[in-house]
């Protein structure tokens, strides 16, 4: 009976040392200080520190302005990925698309792509329809387009990790010239993920 | 005996060599070109600590050529070794509204002891007049 007991006793201190280890799900800030950093992988917080970098330095340029009929309109190119990971670039172009047009600085067409395939292909229709039906262009040409390159480094001392990611942008306008480009590097190191910065 | 004693006093010493405290040397021009618009900070210190270590020097603004705010923050290290902190601006209206920014970053930053450096910000719309920038310390 004492045998039963002191078992059971042992079972739910156990269970609960076990419970209390793991923490609850619950919600965080995307990109806040509570969001898990892995060394080997490109975080969310990554992505917005180096969209939110890059934005500042494009905006701080002033290159946007200088078109002759404002806001600059923009092409999104070829970004390649070269990291050991498959990732969507969407994840870092579509926050600059956002913040560029949510501040009045550019537009980007949803029409036009590499290889002649528009991200919205219904919208390419309508304006083909359009400019048939008129009899003229309705499009307005980009001033700019945006290509890019993200690259990852690593090393190894021991146990400990280390991983930069090179976020790489540049602008080129109807000349063929990169009027524009920045570059933001993250590198983390460590043994193994945590929380937290 | 005697030898129990030193071994952990040497290996606290060995400790301390390690991680021990490092200061940045500078040298700049003393006669400056640039004129900075300084201008007259408000401060919330909820974190004495930080505040102590990390001090704010003192804040300057000057705009784009796109007309927009650009914000720089010169901080000191009062410490002679290593801190690490996180920052955010926000941003806000002549309404003294938030402007929503999608990409408002918490930066996670660090400066060496006794070190000086600066840190900024370009505002994301033409119709921000103000900022706040928001401070944390790591461990």
């Amino acid at each position: 009976m004492k045998k039963q007991l002191v078992l059971s006793l042992a079972l739910v201190s156990g269970a609960a040392f076990i419970s209390g280890c793991a923490s609850d799900a619950h919600y965080v800030e995307t990109g806040g200080r509570e969001n898990i950093v892995n060394v080997g992988r490109i975080n969310i917080q990554d992505y917005i520190q180096a969209a939110d970098t890059l934005v500042q330095d494009l905006k701080g340029s002033g290159v946007l302005t200088k078109v002759a009929n404002p806001p600059a309109v923009l092409a999104i190119s070829r970004i390649v990925n070269n990291t050991s990971q498959q990732l969507d670039t969407d994840i870092l172009i579509k926050k600059i698309r956002v913040s560029l047009s949510n501040g009045g600085q550019a537009v980007t067409t949803t029409t036009m792509g590499i290889g002649g395939h528009a991200e919205d292909p219904l919208a390419k229709s309508i304006s083909d329809e359009t400019a048939f039906m008129n009899d003229q262009k309705t499009t307005r040409l980009p001033d700019f387009s945006l290509s890019g390159k993200i690259i990852e480094t690593t090393a190894r001392a021991g146990s400990t990790r280390q991983s930069t990611y090179s976020f790489q942008l540049s602008l080129t306008d109807k000349s063929g010239l990169a009027v524009w480009e920045g570059e933001k590097e993250i590198t983390k190191q460590g043994a193994r993920s945590s929380v937290g910065f | 005996m005697k030898k129990l004693i030193l071994l952990p006093l040497v290996l606290a010493a060995g400790l301390a060599a390690f991680t021990g405290c490092t200061t940045v040397n500078t040298v700049e021009n003393a006669n400056k070109e640039g004129q900075r618009n300084m201008i007259a900070d408000q401060r919330a210190i909820t974190d004495g600590s930080l505040a102590r270590k990390v001090s704010i020097v003192g804040v300057n603004t000057s705009m784009t050529p796109g007309g927009l705010l650009r914000v720089q923050v010169e901080l000191q290290n009062r410490t002679r070794s290593l801190k690490r902190f996180v920052y955010r601006f926000e941003w806000f209206d002549a309404n003294g509204m938030q402007v929503n920014n999608i990409i408002s970053a918490q930066t996670p930053d660090s400066i060496e002891g006794m070190e000086s450096k600066f840190i900024s910000a370009v505002a994301p719309k033409q119709n921000c007049t103000d900022f706040r920038v928001k401070f944390l310390e790591l461990n």
